[in-house]
């Protein structure tokens, strides 16, 4: 008995031991070809899904030859993981470490995850940072255009006069055949303060971001000459809204979350631990940390 | 030619006119917006593109297995999002952000090994039963990233894919591509089209090309992208895009780029494989699936070559011409099948002879970066790969990016990448369909990266005065054929031989460089068979005269190297011309192109020095001119 009891309490003894019920568990869950069973059961849906994949490249169904290559392929593989395992290849593997370790940060993620953000908390951060999320104003615009290049000095009297004309006329007043011809857009509709932007650059969007919708005025300068400008509609962005921005607070909240409870987790488990560094001699260190020069392009 | 004064006479007569025009509001002055529905733009009954969209055709993320095998840790939402203008931290950990955001990108990932380097740092279950994936991970888990490395680079040496077999890491990798361009394409706002690239080097001579989806993810799961590994042979991929369409009904095209490190064979004159003449099939399979070329890009300018065009003082811009991607050298033979200048003249012969005209194609830049990161301006360049992304470390000059594996006489090293270029796409409208559709059409032009307009319509009866029509578009669609076009031969004997000419409009880049000059590059076959080119200076900034040679005098240098500025103290802000061609011949097919320069600038490797303390670079200009190149307008004799 003693013997006995001796034999069980040997590492060995208890690892073959529970070597053996894994065994058996795995033999019970799969119905006899999990990692441990020499059977291996080519099933019609493996084969089908097979098939599928190779069809996916070739755009064509296998050959009966080329499935027989996937068949003996896939068994080949199957053969080779359940051996190397048995084997005992999957420990101290960094493989699996480096997956265990992440599987252990999945589960403070999901657990950031699963607790969603209430809307008090969501409010909070969008208000935090306000500057960051909140929309453009939108303008529409009208614009007359009198080139510097072309007319010279003269251009900015001839701009005062055109202003004169265009006040009388109002904000409808027909500007298809006023000022010089050019790419630039005569009218923007409605939009973004951006689309002035990328028409007639930032200083000028800036200049128009500044005016007061409803009436002529300038002439305001652009990279390009002298306009004369109308602002015939402007909408203030809406006040930010957690309902106008939710995805993105939503996403940004987590992950800056996911970074502080991976943090605050890494930190609370050191302390259960004493982490002795022996940092290697000098010229050991440099050849580590020599960085790998190879990064060109292809 | 000049233009200025004659328009100056014309636009103080069109004023006059205005002013007129001024009283006859007062009369029937309507009342004020308020209360009735405006409609403030002219353009919704208008049926013809009437705006330029910027994009980058060619961008990849940690998806391309020379990307995230080597530090970029971005993927493909992160890509969408920088171009569209939120601020991104970059792989190297900067934060990064475009001054303007880009109207659309086509994120365009190797196809081989897609997705390898994320899927390998999330150990994909799937990866990770292959071999190769258990290989891979040992060296990136030792922190051996260039051990990892070597294990693909010879992996894939063969031409043998190391994951073959495993369609489902590559279904995994490319659904995730389509999701993602899915949830960033905004119609009317931001289009982001599925794509990948097909990365062909053929003995490590670059015959890449751009695939670029029409459609949707839908569709486009339906395959996994037909790489290298199936076929190094374009011919191929044609057949299989062909496939594509007939069993989707969807379409797509593809995009060569830098014939300049392909040692002759982008633009050669047999197929690739079979090595025979080419015939009037396959000249017309490559114009059906290859309508456009990236002509600029980071890894060199491919517009044309100094020992081509020897009489075009612009002709050596960027010039990347040691030799390929791999080691081998070049030699001067291989030039001529190398640049878009010469390709184009020598369609023009393949037409005659056969009837096709295999490279009519149009003309884009995109960046090819590689840091997820589409920057293609000097101030703002983040470099080819994440390892020399902005820093004062001398990798960022100093890193061999051409060449690789031989001698150092053909290194191209990182200081010589261009921060080049952009895809600019005449539309109505942002979406897949409507630039797609431009694309086909080739109403498109390159820029090395600034955002310059340019338009140009050609045919018989424009004259000086259409190029201050305020409906200048409209009657340029109406009377002409925009870029991309051909001109009617009927319509040229009908106006009893007399030679086409051309509107062209220039705007700046609203927060760029004003010009220097527009120029039109004629390229022609001679009766001969001979093929010819001339570059004529149209329209250019302040009182310059031709000299003797006639050649117009350089715009001169603002640039202040030390501080990295300019000033737009010279240049102009708008260029026009109406252009004729002086010796046109009926008989002679011919291109014309526009070409547009901005006056010089810094280049990035300054704004470098300046900002990081760091040595000029020696082998590099301090200042160039960024410039667009317009896709051709064609001339054919009617039979």
């Amino acid at each position: 008995m003693r013997a006995v009891g001796k034999l069980v309490r040997e590492p060995l003894v208890q690892f073959l031991v529970l070597g053996g019920l894994l065994f058996a568990y795995f033999e019970w869950r799969s119905g006899g070809s999990g990692p441990g069973s020499t059977r291996i059961s080519i099933t019609p849906g493996l084969v089908e899904h097979l098939a599928s994949g190779f069809a996916k490249t070739w755009q064509r169904p296998p050959t009966d030859a080329e499935l027989k290559g996937l068949i003996d392929e896939h068994v080949r593989e199957e053969i080779a993981t359940r051996e190397a395992t048995a084997m005992g290849l999957d420990r101290d593997d960094t493989i699996i470490r480096r997956r265990l370790r992440q599987k252990m940060e999945f589960l403070v993620e999901d657990a950031v995850d699963q607790a969603p953000p209430s809307d008090a908390e969501l409010q909070q951060w969008m208000e935090k940072h306000a500057d960051a999320l909140r929309a453009e104003p939108q303008v529409a615009l009208r614009q007359v255009y009198l080139s510097t290049e072309r007319r010279g000095a003269s251009a900015r009297i001839e701009a005062e006069k055109l202003l004169t004309s265009l006040r009388s006329a109002g904000p409808d007043a027909r500007i298809d055949a006023l000022g010089d011809a050019s790419m630039l857009p005569r009218e923007l509709p409605l939009g973004p303060l951006s689309e002035v932007t990328r028409a007639f650059g930032t200083e000028f969007a800036a200049r128009i971001d500044a005016l007061e919708p409803g009436q002529w005025s300038g002439p305001v300068e652009s990279p390009y000459g002298l306009h004369l400008v109308l602002v015939p509609g402007r909408i203030e962005p809406a006040p930010l809204a957690l309902a106008d921005v939710r995805p993105l607070v939503e996403r940004e909240l987590l992950a800056e979350r996911r970074r502080t409870q991976l943090q605050a987790l890494y930190e609370r488990l050191l302390e259960r631990y004493t982490v002795t560094i022996e940092m290697p001699k000098e010229e050991v260190k440099t050849q580590a940390s020599a960085a790998p020069a190879e990064g060109g392009a292809r | 030619m000049r233009h200025r004064t004659a328009a100056a006479a014309a636009l103080s007569a069109a004023f006059a006119i205005s002013l007129c025009g001024v009283a006859a509001w007062a009369q029937d002055d309507a009342p004020g917006p308020s209360g009735k529905k405006v409609q403030y733009s002219p353009y919704p009954e208008k049926n013809f593109p009437n705006r330029v969209y910027f994009g980058d055709t060619h961008l990849h993320t940690t998806y391309s297995t020379d990307a995230g095998m080597v530090g970029n840790t971005l993927g493909p939402d992160e890509a969408y999002r920088f171009a569209k203008g939120e601020t991104v931290t970059s792989s190297t950990g900067l934060k990064a952000r475009l001054a303007r955001p880009l109207d659309f990108l086509v994120v365009a990932d190797h196809a081989e090994n897609l997705g390898l380097a994320p899927l390998l740092m999330a150990k994909d279950p799937g990866l990770m039963a292959t071999d190769f994936g258990k290989a891979l991970g040992a060296k990136v888990d030792a922190g051996d990233l260039a051990g990892a490395w070597e294990v693909w680079s010879k992996a894939k040496s063969g031409g043998k894919d190391p994951l073959a077999g495993h369609e489902d890491i590559y279904r995994t990798a490319w659904s995730r591509l389509t999701e993602s361009a899915e949830k960033h394409n905004q119609p009317g706002q931001f289009t982001a089209f599925i794509g990948y690239e097909w990365t062909s080097a053929y003995n490590r001579c670059n015959l890449h090309r751009n695939i670029v989806f029409r459609g949707g993810k839908q569709k486009a799961d339906t395959i996994i992208p037909f790489s290298s590994f199936d076929s190094a042979d374009p011919e191929d991929l044609w057949k299989w895009m062909a496939t594509y369409e007939q069993k989707t009904g969807e379409k797509l095209l593809a995009i060569p780029h830098n014939g300049n490190l392909s040692n002759g064979l982008m633009f050669d004159d047999v197929t690739l494989t079979t090595k025979k003449p080419f015939d009037r099939d396959y000249a017309e399979r490559r114009a059906r699936w290859e309508p456009l070329y990236e002509t600029t890009q980071m890894k060199g300018d491919g517009e044309t070559h100094p020992a081509l065009s020897p009489n075009d003082e612009f002709a050596d811009f960027e010039t990347w011409d040691k030799g390929q991607l791999g080691p081998a050298p070049k030699t001067p033979d291989m030039i001529p099948k190398e640049y878009t200048r010469e390709a184009l003249k020598r369609g023009l012969a393949y037409e005659a002879k056969l009837g096709v005209n295999p490279w009519k194609f149009g003309l884009v830049g995109s960046s090819d970066s590689h840091t997820s990161l589409a920057t293609t301006t000097e101030d703002n360049f983040f470099g080819k790969v994440s390892a020399v992304e902005p820093s004062a470390d001398p990798i960022r000059f100093d890193e061999v990016i051409g060449g690789i594996g031989g001698k150092p006489e053909v290194y191209q090293y990182a200081r010589q990448t261009s921060a080049s270029g952009l895809a600019a796409v005449w539309s109505r409208e942002n979406t897949r369909e409507a630039l797609w559709d431009a694309m086909a059409r080739k109403e498109v032009y390159a820029t090395t990266g600034t955002r310059l307009v340019v338009r140009v319509f050609g045919g018989f009866d424009f004259t000086e005065a259409d190029l201050d029509r305020s409906n200048f578009a409209e009657e340029g669609y109406k009377r002409g054929v925009p870029m991309g076009g051909d001109l009617p031969s009927e319509a040229q004997s009908a106006k009893g031989g007399r030679g086409p000419s051309f509107l062209i409009r220039a705007l700046r880049d609203p927060d760029g460089a004003n010009l220097d000059r527009v120029q039109v590059v004629k390229g022609w076959l001679e009766a001969s068979g001979k093929t010819q080119e001339k570059v004529y200076d149209v329209a250019w900034s302040g009182g310059r005269k031709p000299g003797r040679d006639g050649k117009l005098p350089p715009v001169g240098n603002t640039v202040n190297v030390q501080e990295a500025t300019y000033t737009n103290a010279i240049g102009a802000p708008a260029l026009q011309a109406c252009w004729k061609d002086p010796s046109f011949d009926p008989k002679q097919r011919a291109f014309y192109y526009v070409r547009v320069l901005e006056i010089p600038t810094p280049r990035w490797t300054t704004y470098d020095a300046k900002i990081f303390g760091v040595k000029l670079p020696t082998d590099v200009p301090s200042s160039i001119q960024e410039r667009a190149y317009t896709t051709p307008i064609w001339y054919t004799p009617g039979q």
